[in-house]
């Protein structure tokens, strides 16, 4: 029931600002299915006013009005039996309704809320309340005992209704008050006159006490009056007091202010005391050189052992005090000048005994003889001048000192160095590369050498491109007619080295190349050291090159190592991966190893002259050394590049000339056979074969195949044509088979598509060949033969051809007549003789013999024909049981036995 | 016939080459060999005139007073572009010369590239001073 209350009053009531006071489950008498609530209720705003509704609950579960009826209105409630519990309940307002209540006990609840609603708000026109209980509709109704739902409805009656009026019970308290207070008085029931009396009178009885009270009080006033008038008296007092106080101190503040400044300035003045005696102390500390440095610096004996440690140590104090981080103020000072004075007095007393001294050493050490002696070695072998570093490297610390303090000495000695071993490389380099020829060729003369051209490339600048290219031209002219050309038959070609003295010369030129690494490094390393040409910061020094525009450090991006050494190799100064090599470092290196890239391009175009095919090599072995090099950059690394751009330009022009024979090649000879360029390609691929098998650059090969292959293919035509003798078709399909054979047999990579190409080429040219030279032995059967057809064509049918007076079985008869087996053979016997005339013998030398493969194209074009012919009788002439003299059992035999015969 | 000889210069790995040999041969060489030097030759027709193009292809780096012209290889590869085009076009300003960018891959301005330098050198010198090399810079895209 609360919860429909609740809900009720939610759904219902609350939008239209009303109170449920009351409510009731109703049903009309007899209709139990037709439910709904009786609610009372009463609106929120004054005034106030009640209303009872009926309430309906629709399917939906929703709640609904469906009658409101205000209250004053309602004319009778009668509860149909005053002394029975019934649960009717009957209501008139406009009309009379009847309800059945669920309970009697609920529907009398409904009456009380019902009757207290109307003592509140209808207290006048009451509506008339029949047939009820008459303790339900008393005035003051004991709530206790009506039982617990009535009770609570009956407190939310009694709290509603309380709510809005102004009347207050008395308090349990002012309650006991009043009785007691009467109670005091016996009277005050019985005589109220008499009791307002005695109150009244004691009323004014206190009202008298209270003003003689307030009377009683004011000399205290007064009093309190006085005293505040002297304390404020007193307060001035002590005010006055204190300001005079504040005068006082300020005077003293101003003192105390004084004392602090000057202390401030006491302060400050020793301090200022105490950072220029440190500063001072600093100063000398900087510039104190110990007095037995002095000795050492002015005298020192570096011949003397143990000696050096301490000249070394020494100088460094001396370096340490003549760069000492002075401050160009303190400088002016008079004495830290002289100081400077002594310093550089010093320095330059110190630096020129140690410059002679290693000047000496290091004329002394030209004359060093290597650590092996090359003539007497097992292999090829340059002398390495380890001692010489080693003797010299305990003296880097004052070759640093030096360079940092005396450049004009330390350039002097550099260049002394540079001169008196630089003769000493120049030697070895020299004999290291005539003994490298003497192993190479022995004391036998090669070709080309020996000319002008040698000394005349060693005396020009050596290195520079420009003279290499017109070196170069001159080489090409002299090659032009005795190298190992394609184009050129073999016994046209001059001496040449042989297969061997070219693994030699490959070998040897290996060991140069390696041989020359190990000593180049060594002597670049000691100089960086020695020299400390490495070292940053020094003003003079150019810095790094690294940043140089254009270099090649930077282009690493690509990935693939030693990329950078293909483009740093012209001699653009290039960053190396990790160490950089300034312009110093080269040119120190150039100044020793002078002779080293002359010697080097000489030792190149000596063996470039005397044989066509060590470009080859020498391209191959040079790119190997520049690609893998790690420093690049480095002097030898950049000698190498210039080297092997110009080994790459000899091996174009090398192939360049191979080319240029191919396009120029001519055949005299008889009987054409194998053009030379084909028979030498063979030699020609497999010794580049043999030198490229694992280069890095065999891309370059590859290139060059291609183009020698496709200048064959443009040039085997032409010479074809241009022959006398042989047949073009005999030439094209023999060379075209040759050429597709060593490509098959090498397996050259990367050139599938000649290789089709020359397969395609050559059968084009075998069949044209066959076409051609096979002819058509029984020329006049086919010439019966193809005037049948014509017959045919031109609408004869095929079974009435025989009927025609030219195209008669006779005349079938007679024409068959004139080929019996044995003519045959004959012709064919001829054809072959013919054949092989044709054919060169070169060709033979190869896996599939030309002549057989002819032999059998010619016999399948044979059968070819005659089944033709067969065809054509068959079709023409059935039934005439007309045959030719022999069957294709009888050809295969003829064409086997004129091959076995020859 | 006329001669013109072009060298093409640049850091390695830009192209150099697949420009070179896509001009010359018109095919895109996907490998990367680095080129030591390489020359080509090749006869085209440029404002109605037969020229015979001698191309030097070469590994290393150098500039000079000649005619010369920048070029952003690579332009295909969009994505990963470092190069923004207007530095191009600024170290071409400071070159003063021409910049275009080109894919070797793509056959982007590929021809124009060795037309415009033909075209400069006749500008330049009209038919006398036969040697007139001329550099081109690629700038690398990666």
């Amino acid at each position: 029931m609360a919860t429909i209350r609740h809900s009720l009053q939610r759904d219902v009531f609350e939008p239209t600002e009303e109170r449920l006071i009351g409510v009731l489950y109703v049903t009309k008498p007899g209709k139990k299915k037709k439910t709904s609530f009786l609610c009372a209720t009463i609106n929120k705003e004054k005034p106030v006013y009640a209303t009872v509704h009926q309430v309906k609950k629709t399917d939906k579960d929703v709640y609904k009005k469906k009658n409101s009826w205000p209250l004053r209105e309602l004319q009778v409630v009668d509860g149909r039996d005053e002394n029975k519990d019934t649960a009717d309940l009957d209501l008139t307002f406009d009309r009379i309704y009847k309800w059945v209540a669920n309970s009697a006990p609920d529907k009398h609840a409904f009456i009380q809320v019902l009757w207290k609603l109307c003592c509140r708000y209808l207290p006048k026109q009451k509506p008339q309340f029949i047939n009820i209980p008459a303790e339900l509709i008393e005035e003051n109704i004991n709530l206790a005992e009506s039982g617990d739902v009535t009770t609570s409805a009956l407190d939310n009656v009694d709290a509603a209704l309380e709510d809005d009026g102004d009347y207050r019970a008395l308090s349990e308290k002012e309650q006991m008050d009043l009785e007691r207070l009467m109670e005091q008085c016996d009277s005050a029931v019985s005589n109220a006159e008499a009791f307002a009396e005695q109150l009244s009178r004691d009323l004014s009885v206190l009202d008298g006490a209270n003003i003689h009270s307030m009377m009683a009080s004011e000399a205290q006033v007064e009093a309190l009056m006085v005293m505040i008038d002297s304390a404020y008296t007193e307060a001035e007092k002590i005010e006055t007091r204190l300001d005079s106080y504040d005068e006082i101190l300020l005077h003293v503040k101003d003192s105390i202010e004084k004392m602090a400044d000057k202390n401030t300035s006491i302060e400050q003045t020793n301090a200022n005391n105490s950072k220029l005696l440190e500063e001072l102390d600093r100063l000398i500390n900087q510039l104190d050189l110990p007095r037995n440095y002095v000795k050492d610096l002015y005298e020192p004996d570096l011949n003397k052992a143990g000696m050096l440690p301490q000249a070394i140590q020494a100088a460094a104090a001396l370096q340490l005090v003549i760069n000492a981080p002075i401050s160009s103020q303190l400088s002016q000072l008079q004495a830290v000048q002289d100081e400077k004075k002594r310093f550089d007095k010093l320095r330059g007393r110190f630096s020129q005994i140690v410059s002679r001294h290693l000047n000496n050493l290091f004329i002394h050490l030209g004359n060093d003889p290597g650590e092996t002696l090359s003539l007497h070695a097992e292999q090829l072998t340059l002398p390495r001048h380890g001692s010489i570093h080693t003797e010299l490297l305990p003296y880097t610390p004052l070759m640093h000192w030096i360079r940092a303090l005396d450049h004009r000495a330390y350039q002097h000695l550099n260049k002394t160095y540079a001169t008196s071993i630089s003769k000493l490389y120049e030697r070895d380099i020299r004999l290291f590369f005539e003994e490298a020829r003497q192993r190479i060729s022995g004391g036998r003369r090669l070709r080309g050498s020996g000319s002008s051209q040698d000394i005349a490339s060693m005396s020009g600048v050596a290195g520079k491109l420009t003279s290499q290219i017109k070196h170069g031209a001159q080489t090409l002219g002299t090659r032009t007619n005795t190298g190992a050309l394609l184009g050129v038959d073999r016994d046209q070609w001059g001496s040449e080295l042989d297969m061997q003295e070219r693994q030699k010369f490959d070998e040897i030129f290996e060991r140069v190349l390696s041989e020359l690494q190990p000593v180049c490094l060594s002597e670049q390393e000691f100089c960086i050291a020695f020299f400390n040409l490495n070292a940053t910061g020094n003003e003079k020094a150019p810095s790094s090159v690294a940043s140089t525009p254009g270099s090649s450090g930077s282009e690493e991006s690509s990935g693939s190592a030693g990329t950078s050494s293909g483009a740093g190799l012209i001699g653009t100064p290039g960053s190396g991966h990790g160490r950089p090599f300034n312009r110093e470092v080269r040119s120190m290196m150039a100044a020793l190893f002078t002779t080293l890239e002359q010697q080097l391009a000489s030792f190149i175009n000596t063996y470039d002259r005397a044989d066509s095919y060590c470009c080859l090599y020498i391209y191959v072995r040079l790119s190997e050394h520049v690609l893998t090099a790690e420093d690049t950059g480095s002097f030898l690394c950049t000698t190498f590049g210039s080297c092997l751009v110009q080994a790459k330009r000899n091996f174009d022009r090398f192939m360049n000339s191979q080319l240029q024979s191919i396009q120029e090649c001519r055949v005299a000879r008889k009987k054409c056979g194998i053009i030379p360029f084909i028979i030498n390609f063979e030699e020609f691929a497999k010794t580049a074969e043999s030198v490229f098998k694992k280069s890095e650059r065999r891309a370059d090969l590859d290139k060059w195949y291609v183009r020698l292959v496709l200048a064959m293919f443009e040039y085997i035509p032409r010479v074809a044509s241009e022959h006398q003798r042989t047949p073009p078709e005999v030439i094209k399909m023999e060379n075209y088979h040759v050429l597709h054979q060593l490509m098959f047999q090498l397996k050259l990579p990367g050139m599938d598509t000649q290789k089709k190409e020359a397969k395609q080429r050559y059968q084009e040219a075998l069949s044209a060949y066959v076409t051609q030279y096979f002819g058509r032995p029984l020329e006049k059967l086919n010439q019966f033969f193809d005037g049948v057809t014509n017959k045919v064509a031109s609408g004869v049918k095929e079974s009435e051809v025989g009927y025609q007076l030219a195209f008669s079985k006779q005349e079938l008869r007679k024409v068959i007549k004139e080929y019996p087996g044995k003519e045959v053979k004959r012709g064919l016997d001829q054809l072959y003789k013919k054949v092989e005339k044709h054919l060169s013998e070169e060709g033979n030398l190869l896996q599939a013999c030309p002549i057989m493969v002819v032999w059998r194209a010619m016999q399948e074009e044979f059968i070819r024909q005659y089944k033709l012919i067969e065809d054509l009788i068959h079709r023409c002439y059935p039934g005439a049981m007309i045959n030719l003299e022999f069957s294709i059992d009888d050809i295969l035999n003829y064409f086997s036995d004129i091959a076995l015969s020859h | 016939m006329r001669e013109y000889k072009i060298v093409v210069l640049g850091s390695g790995g830009v192209g150099k080459s697949a420009l070179t040999v896509q001009f010359v041969q018109g095919i895109f060489v996907e490998k990367y060999d680095p080129t030591i030097e390489d020359s080509y030759r090749k006869q085209v027709e440029v404002d109605g005139q037969q020229c015979m193009l001698e191309i030097l292809d070469t590994a290393g780096t150098d500039t000079d007073d000649v005619p010369m012209i920048l070029v952003g290889n690579k332009c295909d590869l969009e994505d990963e572009r470092v190069v923004g085009k207007d530095q191009g076009l600024n170290l071409a300003k400071s070159f003063s010369c021409a910049f275009l960018e080109s894919s070797a891959k793509a056959k982007i301005n590929v021809n124009e590239i060795f037309y415009d330098l033909v075209r400069q050198i006749n500008r330049k010198s009209p038919e006398k001073n036969l040697k007139r090399p001329s550099g081109r810079k690629p700038c690398c895209l990666l």
